[in-house]
């Protein structure tokens, strides 16, 4: 595979730049060359973040170019919706439905498109097929919503094509969560996965 | 997934990881055996110090957090003087701060190894100035490196630390955001004896004042040994390992790609499906090594330079080319952007209006079908966390002057409260730069307490500064300010950490990497240079703060209020790394009034607006439970939710 795209997208704080890392070590054991970039300082505090995980035989620079992404891993819809241009045409998204609402909404200095219009945009302008679903509830049901990461990460190993192993990245996560915490991760991912496959079946 | 700490000591020479380009120089820095590190955090240089501040101990190697980016350069420097392998690491304008020392300490050399890592940040992700380090190192006759991946970062790194070493001669290792913030596959190599067991190393300075002393006869002779000696490293850069000519052989195009552009013309090549090309590969911008620019022009018709920023390489080789007379038309900055950073979309860009192709993407299609996207995307800008105990401050501060002020401040998280509701921030220029505009505008405006006539309107200034920008360079402005009596309330934000970098500490914290520093409150220092007001506050209570600033107001000359409070992020990232909870408020639905107080002058990112109730909410996986919406709330409608029902 010469290769593969992912962007990560989400609010600052969330756990966009472990699930990159994640990626990035399955990627690893997979004995592909790994890049990924991210953003620190500033951008962290609550602001929008986005981060890239790039793998092949045939990767350099750290950032995936607009219009390349196989796949979105998305932790919040606006932030969908902010990279869209990213992904490329046919390319998947797996993304979180439970909003976080910007302090500029709730101070009625702008407003929150639907999901409905969010899901459009993808589906229609960007040719996309969406994978949306609340992963929040899922990580509840696992234990605690610190696990939504997992979820995530579950429900994306699940896209067709997807190049990575779901067992070696579950191997991965397993050794980088903190040793109390592993079953209610692995729960979690499962949750994911499951998800996924439902939405994909449809 | 090891830890990062220990695989930066790992002793396994070949085993393939997984590193941040910061951590990656590092681990070079370690297998390079440096024996004395001191730094200053900024993004995006901040990592590699913290590395070695974990690591440190056990590979015996010294290691501080300065106080500012020219005391760290020249704690570093002496150990490079006394013959020891030692690094700094600053982030472009950091060196802004050491250029005094930079550029005058630079005709002494040094005997051991000494390589100032400096990390910009094109576009400016996290920094107040865009500027390009390769002039510096142009300006200053020392040579810069630069890395186009996390591997050849660390590979860099030991690479020059013998150039240094050969030369005597300062080294800059130039890194972007987009190196020092990128994770790659990195091999590890072998570790030094001494670094592997931990092994302290001392060293011994000679006395040498024609050397070591910067009298203008000294500087004399040392200016023309400079240019000296930056000609013989442009002559060693011809077998410098970083750099290469690839591609086609007898291709009549050519693609000289400086440092990480060398990744984006790659990658744009690919793209584009050219392979007719030759490629110079310049790990080393400054100083263009002349040999490799004769082998790579020969057969060449047409070239193009793909650079990030300023044009170094491009004035280099095209005086070069003019000096040669040769007859080959050269372009660089005609098609690539002087501003912001590379991208693969910028070199595929410029490197198909170079040979007139079409690009893979219809780029401008993809920007037309996302503009239609960008009015329904509400801004998402950073703000300060909840629990932030600045926010208090800043509403505190408001509240107390109207919000009639005039508000300067600094280099930290807070320059945050520049945005809605607290726009307390006015002003932002540079580490330390707080007080001095505050002091610069109330004379401007007031005029000074020594002098006879004063302004009869009053204009109020309040300044803002974080506790370790404070150390970094307010001290002397605030010197200046007491001196020169101006009517000034300095308000210096303490949350005892470094907060925005990554909570690294300062004489504020006290605590050092090793353990046992010597903490040195901000209110003695104060007092000690005779600050007319005096006083410390927990901005948690928020009346409290408020009354503070209210009597400091009424003071004549220069007040110093201290609001301390431990920042949030690095309190709940204790709290739970030990598996704490904390206290988590929600909204009483019968006695929220929907006045909106709380969101529209406090805003707290945790809580939001509930458009269906039209009342305020609290989003439980955010609250930090700091209590300040109780405080702020005039209808009393947060509450603590009691044990078990979080
Ligand atoms: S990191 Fe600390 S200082 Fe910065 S915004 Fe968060 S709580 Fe405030
Ligand atoms: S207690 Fe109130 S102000 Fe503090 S973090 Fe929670 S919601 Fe925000």
């Amino acid at each position: 595979m010469k290769e593969y795209n992912i962007v990560i997208t989400g609010v600052g704080g969330q756990g966009v730049l472990t699930a990159a890392n994640i990626l990035g070590w399955a990627a690893l054991h997979a004995g592909y060359k790994v890049r990924l970039g991210e953003v620190h300082g500033m951008s962290q505090r609550f602001g929008s973040v986005i981060s890239y995980v790039r793998f092949g035989e045939d990767v350099y620079g750290s950032m995936v170019p607009e219009g390349k992404a196989d796949v979105m891993l998305s932790f919040e819809p606006v932030e969908a919706l902010r990279y869209v241009n990213y992904l490329k045409e046919g390319g998947m998204i797996v993304v979180n439905t439970k909003p976080i609402v910007p302090v500029q909404v709730s101070m009625g200095m702008a407003s929150y498109p639907s999901l409905k219009e969010i899901r459009k945009v993808f589906e229609k302008d960007f040719k996309a097929k969406w994978i949306g679903f609340n992963a929040e509830e899922l990580a509840e049901q696992a234990g605690h919503v610190v696990t939504t990461n997992t979820v995530l990460i579950g429900a994306l190993t699940q896209i067709p094509e997807f190049p990575l192993d779901a067992e070696h990245v579950r191997e991965v996560i397993k050794i980088s969560v903190p040793p109390k915490a592993v079953d209610m991760n692995m729960k979690a991912f499962d949750l994911g996965i499951k998800a996924a496959k439902e939405i994909l079946e449809l | 997934m090891a830890k990062v700490s220990d695989i930066v000591l790992w002793d396994k020479p070949g085993e393939r990881v997984l590193l941040l380009g910061n951590q990656a120089i590092a681990r070079g820095a370690l297998e390079a055996n440096i024996a004395v590190y001191a730094a200053y955090p900024g993004t995006p240089s901040s990592e590699l110090t913290d590395t070695m501040a974990i690591v440190s101990k056990k590979a015996g190697v010294y290691m501080e957090y300065s106080t500012n980016e020219k005391v760290a350069f020249e704690t570093a420097l002496s150990a490079a003087w006394s013959g020891l392998r030692a690094m700094t690491a600053m982030k472009h304008v950091g060196l802004n701060v050491a250029a005094d020392t930079f550029m005058s300490a630079v005709g002494m050399g040094v005997e051991g190894g000494f390589v100032i890592m400096v990390a910009d940040d094109p576009s400016m992700w996290s920094s107040q100035n865009e500027q390009d380090t390769r002039v510096y190192a142009k300006f200053a006759n020392v040579p810069v490196l630069e890395p186009i991946s996390p591997h050849e970062a660390k590979e860099m790194t030991k690479y020059a630390f013998e150039l240094s070493e050969k030369f005597k001669h300062f080294v800059i290792l130039r890194t972007t955001t987009r190196t020092s913030h990128a994770r790659g596959d990195v091999v590890l190599g072998e570790l030094p004896e001494e670094i592997k067991q931990g092994k302290k190393k001392f060293g011994k300075f000679k006395k040498d004042s024609s050397r070591f002393v910067d009298v203008p006869s000294n500087a004399r002779r040392f200016h023309p040994q400079i240019l000296e000696k930056i000609e013989k490293i442009r002559e060693e850069l011809n077998n410098c390992p970083f750099n290469w000519i690839e591609g086609k052989e007898d291709a009549k195009v050519g693609i000289i790609a400086p440092g990480l552009s060398y990744a984006y013309v790659k990658e744009a090549l690919a793209w584009l499906g050219i392979e007719d090309v030759k490629i110079l590969k310049l790990g080393t911008p400054f100083p263009v090594p002349y040999g490799l620019l004769e082998k790579f022009f020969d057969g060449l018709e047409r070239v193009l330079i793909v650079e990030e920023l300023e044009p170094v390489v491009e004035e280099q080789v095209k005086t070069w080319a003019f000096d040669k007379k040769l007859n080959i038309e050269i372009k660089g900055k005609e098609l690539v952007p002087r501003i912001y950073e590379m991208t693969t979309r910028r070199a595929v860009t410029a490197i198909a209006k170079f040979l007139g192709l079409k690009t893979p993407i219809n780029f401008e299609e993809l920007d037309k079908k996302y503009e239609k996207v960008k009015p329904l995307l509400p801004p998402r800008p950073p703000s300060l966390c909840p629990a932030c105990p600045h926010r208090n401050s800043f509403y505190a501060i408001k509240k107390a002057t109207g919000g009639k002020a005039v508000y300067p401040s600094d280099i930290g998280c807070y320059t945050l409260g520049l945005l809605p509701p607290l726009k307390t921030v006015d002003t932002t220029v540079a580490m330390g730069a707080s007080i001095g505009i505050a002091h610069g505008l109330s004379i401007a405006q007031n005029g000074s307490l020594s002098e006879e006539q004063q302004s009869p309107e009053k204009q109020v200034v309040v300044a803002t500064i974080g506790d370790s920008t404070f150390y970094h360079t307010g001290l002397p402005a605030l010197a200046n300010a007491i001196y020169n009596r101006s009517n000034v309330l300095i308000v210096v934000l303490d949350n005892l950490v470094t907060a925005m970098t990554g909570d690294q500490p300062n004489p504020s914290t006290g605590q050092t990497p090793h353990g046992m520093g010597k903490r040195i409150p901000i209110e003695d220092v104060a007092k000690a240079m005779g600050a007319d007001f005096v006083a410390v506050v927990d901005p948690y209570d928020i009346k409290a703060t408020y009354e503070t600033v209210k009597k400091a107001l009424e003071v004549e000359g220069v007040s110093v209020i201290v609001s301390r409070q431990v920042c949030a992020l690095h309190r709940i990232g204790q709290m739970r790394r030990r598996g704490e909870k904390w206290p988590i408020y929600y909204v009483n639905e019968d006695k929220c009034t929907g006045c909106r107080i709380c969101i529209n002058a406090y805003g707290c990112p945790a809580i939001y607006w509930d458009e269906e109730k039209r009342q305020a909410r609290v989003e439980p996986t955010m609250c930090w439970g700091c209590g300040g919406c109780a405080q702020v709330c005039p209808f009393g409608a947060f509450e603590p939710m009691k044990e078990g029902e979080q």
